[in-house]
C-alpha cells in the first residue's frame, strides 16, 4: 500500500505532463568514493555511528535526487523532493519532502506563510541546498543528522514574518508554529544507537536499515500515527542584515508513550527538545554556524514486571557543534567540531549511554555550475554502552574519508 | 538647426547683408553659449574619515530654486541577476519609468510597500511588465517575495543633478545654474548619526567650478554579497 502510494505520488508529481510544462526541476547525482574504518554501521547490523563501514565502502552511489517546484495561482508553491539512495530501502525512489507553501505578498512589512504537507522543521542552519543538503560538508552535524533521520513535519506550519529591512531597519523577525502527526517513534533511533554523523535522510515511506537486521531492524519512522495526538513546535527567528541569523525552537511530538502499535510491536516515543542556532557571516568569505539541542524522550515499552507496571524508559540527550567555513571563488574549506551525549534516566535494567565528539574537515571545489568535487574526513570518537550487547567494544574511534563527485542539473 | 539655417542665408545673400547676418548670428551663438557658460560644474568628493574616496554613494545636488527645463534620463533599468537586484542601488529623477526585467532562470515576485511607490509584480521571468513610473520623491526599498535575501533600493529625487560616486569617490555634475544647493549623500550601509544621510549647504556662483567634499564620520557597514550563497534556500 505504501509503495503504491509512493508510486502514485511520484508519478503524479513528477510525470504529469500538464505540470511539467510549467514546472521547474532540478536534479543531482552524487557519487562517492569511501574509505571507512570503524565498527559495522548501524545500517548494517552494528552500532557504529558512521553511514559506511569497511564492508560497505569503496565506490558508492550516494544518491540520485530530483527536486520539483511548481507555482500555482500566484501565491501557492508546490515543492517535492524525490531521492534514491539505492541501498535497499523499501522503494527504489521515495520522497523526503512534499508540500505546498501559501505565500501571499507582504502587507506593509508583515507576511504570513502557511506550509501544508511533509517538510523539515526550521532547525538546521547547515542544510541550505535543495534536497536539504549542506553546502559546507558532505555529512551534516550530529544534530542535523538526527533531524534528517527521525523528524519530518507532516502537517501544517504557520510563519509570521516582519520584514523590517523593507522599512529601513536592520532586523527581520519571524515566528513559527506547527501542528503535525506521524512522528510517533522519533527518539527511538537516538536511544538505541546514540548519535551519528551522516547524510542519509529517512524518506517519507522508507525505513532506517534493513528489516530483521538487529539492532535497528528497519525502523519505520513516519509510517503510522499510533496515538492520533497532535504534536507541535513553536519558535522564532531573528536576522540582522545578511550577517546574522538566530533561531530558537521548542519541539514536542506530544506522543502518548503508552500508545501501542500492533503493526510494529512498538510503543510511542514522547520526544521533547529545545533547539538554538546561530549563523554568522562576518564577511563574504567566512561563515560560522553553531547549534545546540537538548531534550528528553520517553518510551512506554518497559512492559510489566510481576504484573506491576514498571517505569518508562526515559533518555536525556544533548548535542552542539561549531562549524567554520571559508570560501574563495570556487573553493570552500570547512571544519566542524561536534559533541554529543545521551543517557538513559529510567529503565527496568540496562541503562544505555552515548558520549562522544567528532571532527569533520571538508574541501569542495565547484568546477562548474554543473559539477563539483569534494573531499571530507570525518572522525567520531564515541562510547556507546549498548555495544557489548552485540559483541562490540563500548569505545570506538571511527574514521571515514569520502570523495564526492556531484553533478547538478 | 539655428546655426545651419543662418549659415545658409549667409552663403546666398549679398556680402554686406551676409556679413551683418553673420555678425548677428555670431552674437546669437555667443549669447547662447554665454548662457551655457553661466551654468557651473561641480565635482563632489565623498571621503571616509581617513580621506579615502568612497565609491557607490548616492549624491544629489538639490537646487533651492526650481529648475524647470532640466531633466535627467526618463528611463532606467533595475535588472534581476543571480537572485540580486542589479544595480542594487538606483538613483532616478521623479517621473522616471523603471523597467524590471528578470534575467534569472527562475521566477521572481517583486514588491515595494515604501511610501513614495508601492507596487507588486506577480511571479514572472523575462521581460513581462511595462516600466513603472516613480512619480514621488523618496527612498523605495525593493524586495522579492520568493527570495527574502533580495533587497534593492531606488532613490527618487526631484533634482536633475544626481549620480553615484565613482571608484575615486567623485561625482561630476555639469550644467548647474548658479544658486543655493543642498548636497545629499546616502547609501544603505551608511551609519551616520540621525537618518543615515549626509547633507551640506552650498552656494554656486556663475561660471564657478565648486569641489565640495563630504566626509563620512563613520565607516560604511560591511557589505556582503554572498553571491554564491544567494542561490541557497533556507529550510
Amino acid at each position: 500500500m505504501d509503495r503504491l502510494l509512493t508510486g502514485l505520488v511520484l508519478q503524479g508529481v513528477l510525470l504529469a505532463p500538464s505540470l511539467v510544462a510549467a514546472s521547474d526541476f532540478d536534479a543531482t547525482i552524487d557519487l562517492r568514493g569511501v574509505i571507512a574504518d570503524g565498527l559495522p554501521s548501524y545500517l548494517n547490523g552494528g552500532l557504529g555511528e558512521l553511514r559506511y563501514d569497511d564492508e560497505h565502502d569503496g565506490a558508492r552511489l550516494d544518491s540520485v535526487r530530483i527536486g520539483f517546484h511548481h507555482d500555482f495561482l500566484e501565491i501557492i508553491h508546490l515543492n517535492a523532493n524525490a531521492v534514491s539512495y539505492a541501498d535497499g530501502d523499501r522503494s527504489l525512489v521515495d520522497l523526503t519532502e512534499a508540500y505546498a507553501e501559501i505565500r501571499p505578498f507582504p502587507l506593509n512589512g508583515w507576511r504570513s506563510r502557511l506550509k501544508l504537507g511533509a517538510f523539515y522543521a526550521p532547525i538546521s542552519l547547515e542544510n541550505r541546498l535543495p534536497g536539504w543538503r549542506s553546502p559546507y560538508t558532505l555529512s551534516p552535524s550530529a544534530i542535523n543528522t538526527w533531524i534528517g533521520e527521525e523528524f519530518r513535519t507532516i502537517g501544517a506550519e504557520y510563519d509570521l514574518d516582519w520584514l523590517g529591512r523593507q522599512h529601513g531597519h536592520d532586523w527581520e523577525l519571524g515566528l513559527t508554529a506547527a501542528a503535525y502527526g506521524w512522528n510517533d517513534y522519533s527518539g527511538q533511533l537516538l536511544a538505541q544507537r546514540g548519535w551519528s554523523i551522516n547524510d542519509r535522510q529517512t524518506t517519507l515511506f522508507g525505513r532506517i536499515g534493513q528489516p530483521y537486521v538487529a539492532p535497528i531492524s528497519g525502523l519505520r519512522e513516519f509510517d503510522s500515527d499510533v496515538d492520533h495526538r497532535v504534536g507541535y513546535y513553536a519558535g522564532g527567528t531573528a536576522k540582522y542584515l545578511d550577517a546574522l541569523e538566530l533561531r530558537a525552537l521548542h519541539y514536542d511530538n506530544n506522543v502518548d508513550p503508552n500508545s501501542y502499535s500492533y503493526k510494529f510491536d512498538m510503543f510511542g516515543w514522547h520526544t521533547r527538545f529545545n533547539s538554538v542556532g546561530l549563523r554568522w557571516t562576518p564577511t563574504d568569505r567566512w561563515t560560522v554556524i553553531s547549534q545546540w539541542l537538548a531534550g528528553r524522550t520517553i518510551d512506554g515499552d518497559s512492559g510489566f514486571n510481576n504484573n506491576i507496571r514498571t517505569d518508562y524508559y526515559a533518555y536525556e540527550f544533548h548535542s552542539d557543534f561549531v562549524l567554520a567555513s571559508w570560501r574563495r571563488g570556487a573553493d570552500r574549506l570547512s571544519a566542524r567540531y561536534d559533541e554529543f551525549e545521551m543517557h538513559q534516566t529510567l529503565s527496568d535494567g540496562f541503562f544505555n549511554t552515548d558520549r562522544g565528539h567528532a571532527w569533520t574537515f571538508a574541501y569542495e571545489r565547484e568546477i562548474s555550475t554543473m559539477l563539483s568535487v569534494a573531499v571530507e574526513e570525518l572522525l567520531i570518537d564515541s562510547s556507546l554502552a549498548a555495544r557489548p550487547q552485540i559483541g562490540e567494544p563500548v569505545a570506538a574511534l571511527e574514521r571515514e574519508l569520502q570523495l564526492a563527485v556531484r553533478l547538478q542539473f | 538647426m539655428r546655426i545651419n539655417a543662418t549659415a545658409h542665408v549667409a552663403a546666398r545673400g549679398a556680402f554686406g547683408l551676409g556679413s551683418a547676418c553673420l555678425a548677428m548670428t555670431l552674437c546669437a551663438i555667443c549669447f547662447i553659449c554665454g548662457r551655457c557658460v553661466a551654468a557651473a560644474d561641480m565635482t563632489v568628493s565623498m571621503l571616509d574619515s581617513a580621506g579615502h574616496g568612497v565609491a557607490g554613494i548616492v549624491i544629489i545636488a538639490a537646487p533651492e530654486a526650481a529648475v524647470a527645463e532640466k531633466h535627467a534620463l526618463r528611463s532606467a533599468i533595475m535588472d534581476q541577476q543571480h537572485m540580486q537586484f542589479v544595480p542594487r542601488i538606483l538613483v532616478i529623477q521623479t517621473g522616471t519609468g523603471v523597467d524590471f526585467p528578470n534575467s534569472d532562470q527562475i521566477q521572481h515576485q517583486v514588491y515595494s510597500f515604501s511610501a513614495p511607490k508601492s507596487f507588486k509584480l506577480s511571479l514572472y521571468a523575462g521581460h513581462k511588465y511595462p516600466p513603472i513610473v516613480f512619480d514621488r520623491p523618496g527612498l523605495v526599498t525593493l524586495g522579492c517575495n520568493i527570495h527574502d535575501g533580495m533587497i534593492g533600493y531606488i532613490y527618487v529625487t526631484d533634482s536633475p543633478f544626481f549620480g553615484r560616486s565613482d571608484e575615486s569617490g567623485q561625482l561630476q555634475l555639469h550644467g548647474l545654474p548658479s544658486g543655493n544647493y543642498t548636497l545629499t549623500a546616502w547609501h544603505p550601509q551608511m551609519q551616520e548619526p540621525g537618518d543615515n544621510t549626509l547633507r551640506l549647504q552650498i552656494t554656486l556662483g556663475e561660471n564657478e567650478h565648486l569641489a565640495p567634499v563630504l566626509h563620512l564620520t563613520r565607516p560604511l557597514r560591511t557589505e556582503m554579497t554572498h553571491d554564491g550563497d544567494k542561490r541557497w534556500t533556507d529550510y
